[in-house]
């Protein structure tokens, strides 16, 4: 039951990241110096599907509370700047996107895609940081509580971050290949075949020092899927790169896609069947077991999510059936 | 500084924002399906531009109920981790039912309808408005079982310290819940009902182009204030005699609330069990404001022959009841929360022992930051609304006018 609502914990939160990746991802390319048109359209390619995506987030709470309620507590409060700085950043692109257009000057516009871009960073790097930060094991004490915020000022964790924010570059940049009209999507073509090779490299660099790590080697349990995962992160970008080089977009995204949900399989398949590993002191930490509600509140929830879940999925398929395929002229506009 | 009273007036700010603008949330929508579907069904070109007018100020209202709302969900884990430890395995469930059954597909059905004007078959349309209306309903719905909870805990047994579920449909027959919820729903079909008023009011004062449409806006905004006022002063006085039995130190003394303080003073050892004064004196401006919105119903004569309009005072009357809803919604809000100190979960976890172990600068930094961000969101979007409003129906943004004939687009999706 309690490996059932892991999964499902790892499923929502692996599907914000995807989803949300690609909001950030064309958010950060608002940065370059486009004409405000390619920036607008930009934004709009990711129109109806913006709301959708960002509620995958609300949802990972959700869950995360109802199932899991001690590991909710210890993991916002014992991660407070890494979810600070994805929370603001979350908070900003929300508004950002959704206000930007509502005044009619180019400078109001131009000033809100500031907020977008930064935003988008801050929650890209956010998100990596409390990743990385799982993985390396926190300052656990035998009482319960997390003791500390230092514990994330770790080259790993900063390394980790950037190359979460290059990957969400990345499946931007992607996104808008696949969905931007074919006739404006080659100057994004290129910049996404410039980006997968530096995620490459951001990717590469994180995995060096995690291995390097004497925290990372200490929390991981379960080595082999660790490394198992990485060489599939590593294989998805370079398919990436390839379906790229031969003008596929579709495949492109999809490898993109699994560049972002990897991340969260391999934090918590790695760290099985713990989920907070304590670094100071030896054999304490929280397992999945212990993290759960107890048998009456999953079993509630599982009753309840049994019929949901396909209508929730359905529902959300059912915008990316109505809004499919590449925006053209006649498009709605409203971001 | 003492890291309780930072994260309660982190946790007080948050919600007061979020909650006005959840209010206009809950009263517009419901207003727009009214609106979208007379549009349907009689096919009158007016109210779909009533809708994409009145649409466009509820999408943008909206964005800041989302924003807080994050962060008022995350603030849980933030600085209330106690909360989860000890009250999680009850408190949780309403709190992952609302995300999963109503905000979720709220969002993903606004995405839609924003997106699909024109685009989406006509009936297609109309039903995700229907569906954000009524996921919207559903999650002021669960968000009030969370919160009564934490009012009169129920439906649960105590092991090892920690509050295990045992039966879930007492938190739903809750006593401090129905009324609260239909007072809830009340003050947000005011609130709506107010907005849409005054800001047809300022158009008919001003007297721009669009009289028909803000001639029915109007209406339409003072007969939904009329009725739901009688519901929203209903409900509220509904409430003191079971918040009264339940809760004996929210409002007031008498033997009740001095056995349960010496009940407590017992079991948790000495301590103030009495809120603070702030809640009652809020609550007494707000039931004064609850009647000024009461009279309100006398403006209902005045619609025939359209002497609302004619005489125009009572337009100006209207207008400058716009900030009333606003203040009443925050000082009943605080009536009800400040009124259950010193207790997050009443009588069963006292609010210093849910405040999470972080330190004092960290929590004024989230305090500030927070504060700050949500503050200059908050009026920047009031001040796009206004704007929004001032423009007037002529060229909403939301959605296209309908193409002439030469219609050259594919045939709608989605059939």
């Amino acid at each position: 039951m309690e490996l059932a609502w892991y999964a499902l914990l790892g499923l929502f939160f692996a599907t914000y990241l995807v989803l949300g990746g690609y909001d950030y991802g064309v958010g950060l390319l608002l940065a370059r110096r486009t004409a405000p048109a390619t920036r607008r359209a930009a934004l709009n390619a990711v129109g109806p599907f913006f709301l959708g995506n960002e509620v995958w987030l609300v949802a990972t709470v959700g869950i995360l509370f109802g199932a899991f309620p001690t590991l909710e507590g210890e993991l916002l409060s014992g991660f407070y700047p890494a979810v600070l700085g994805a929370l603001a950043g979350v908070v900003l692109v929300t508004a950002g996107v959704q206000l930007r257009s509502r005044p009619t000057g180019e400078r109001a516009r131009a000033g809100w895609d500031r907020v977008v871009v930064a935003g988008s960073a801050l929650a890209a790097l956010g998100w990596g940081a409390l990743l990385a930060g799982l993985l390396q094991g926190v300052p656990l004490r035998s009482d319960g509580h997390v003791a500390g915020l230092t514990h994330l000022g770790t080259p790993f964790v900063a390394a980790t971050a950037v190359a979460m924010l290059s990957l969400v570059a990345a499946q931007g940049a992607t996104f808008l290949t696949l969905r931007l009209p074919a006739a404006e999507a080659a100057p994004v073509a290129r910049l996404a075949g410039r980006l997968v090779p530096a995620a490459l490299a951001a990717v590469g660099t994180a995995a060096v020092l995690g291995l390097l790590s004497g925290r990372v080697r200490a929390a991981v349990a379960q080595p082999a899927a660790a490394v198992l995962l990485l060489v599939a992160l590593v294989a998805a970008l370079l398919a990436a790169r390839t379906a790229l080089g031969r003008g596929r977009p579709g495949l492109a995204f999809a490898a993109t896609s699994a560049t972002l949900a990897l991340p969260v399989a391999l934090v918590g398949a790695a760290l099985w069947p713990w989920v907070l590993v304590s670094t100071v002191e030896p054999g304490v930490g929280l397992t999945v077991a212990d993290a759960a509600a107890s048998g009456p509140t999953l079993r509630l929830l599982g009753w309840l999510a049994l019929p949901l879940l396909p209508a929730l999925l359905g529902f959300q398929a059912m915008c990316w059936w109505v809004f499919r395929g590449r925006t053209d002229g006649r498009a709605p506009v409203y971001w | 500084m003492d890291t309780l009273l930072l994260a309660r007036l982190q946790f007080a700010t948050t919600t007061s924002i979020h909650f006005l603008f959840v209010v206009v949330t809950l009263g517009l929508v419901t207003l727009l399906v009214g609106l979208q579907t007379a549009g349907f069904i009689t096919g009158k070109p007016m109210y779909e531009r009533l809708t994409r007018f009145w649409g466009q100020l509820y999408v943008i209202n909206y964005v800041l109920g989302i924003a807080t709302g994050i962060v008022m969900e995350f603030q849980f884990g933030l600085n209330w981790s106690g909360l989860s430890r000890y009250v999680g395995n009850v408190f949780g469930a309403p709190l992952a039912i609302e995300t999963l059954v109503a905000f979720f597909l709220e969002s993903t059905f606004l995405g839609m309808w924003i997106f699909g004007w024109h685009r989406l078959r006509r009936g297609v349309h109309l039903a995700l408005l229907w569906g954000v209306a009524l996921t919207a309903y559903a999650s002021a719905f669960w968000i009030m079982v969370a919160n009564s909870w934490l009012q009169h805990p129920v439906g649960y047994e105590v092991r090892d310290g920690i509050a295990h579920l045992t039966d879930f449909g007492a938190l739903l027959t809750n006593p401090t819940l129905g009324f609260a919820f239909g007072h809830v729903v009340s003050a947000g079909l005011v609130t709506g009902g107010v907005l849409m008023a005054a800001v047809s009011a300022w158009h008919l004062i001003r007297r721009t182009p669009d009289f028909a449409l803000f001639r029915t806006s109007l209406r339409l905004g003072v007969l939904t204030t009329a009725i739901s006022v009688v519901f929203l002063v209903g409900f509220g006085f509904a409430q003191f005699g079971p918040v009264g039995r339940v809760q004996p130190t929210k409002f007031g003394g008498g033997p009740e609330r001095d056995a349960l303080v010496a009940e407590w003073t017992a079991r948790f050892g000495p301590g103030d069990y009495t809120p603070p004064a702030l809640s009652s004196v809020g609550l007494g401006f707000m039931i004064l404001i609850g009647f000024t919105l009461f009279l309100g119903t006398l403006l209902v004569p005045l619609l025939f022959r359209d002497w609302i309009i004619r005489l125009r005072f009572p337009l100006w009357v209207i207008l400058l009841a716009l900030p009333l809803p606003f203040v009443a919604v925050i000082l009943g809000w605080i009536a009800r929360e400040v009124g259950r100190q010193p207790w997050v979960a009443y009588g069963l976890l006292p609010t210093g022992h849910a405040v999470s172990p972080v330190g004092a600068g960290v929590m004024l930094t989230s305090l500030i930051g927070f504060s700050l961000l949500l503050g200059t969101l908050a009026v920047t979007n009031w001040v796009l609304l206004a704007r929004h409003a001032a423009r007037g129906a002529a060229h909403p943004a939301l959605g296209r006018p309908p193409e002439p004939d030469a219609d050259t687009r594919p045939e709608p999706v989605f059939a």
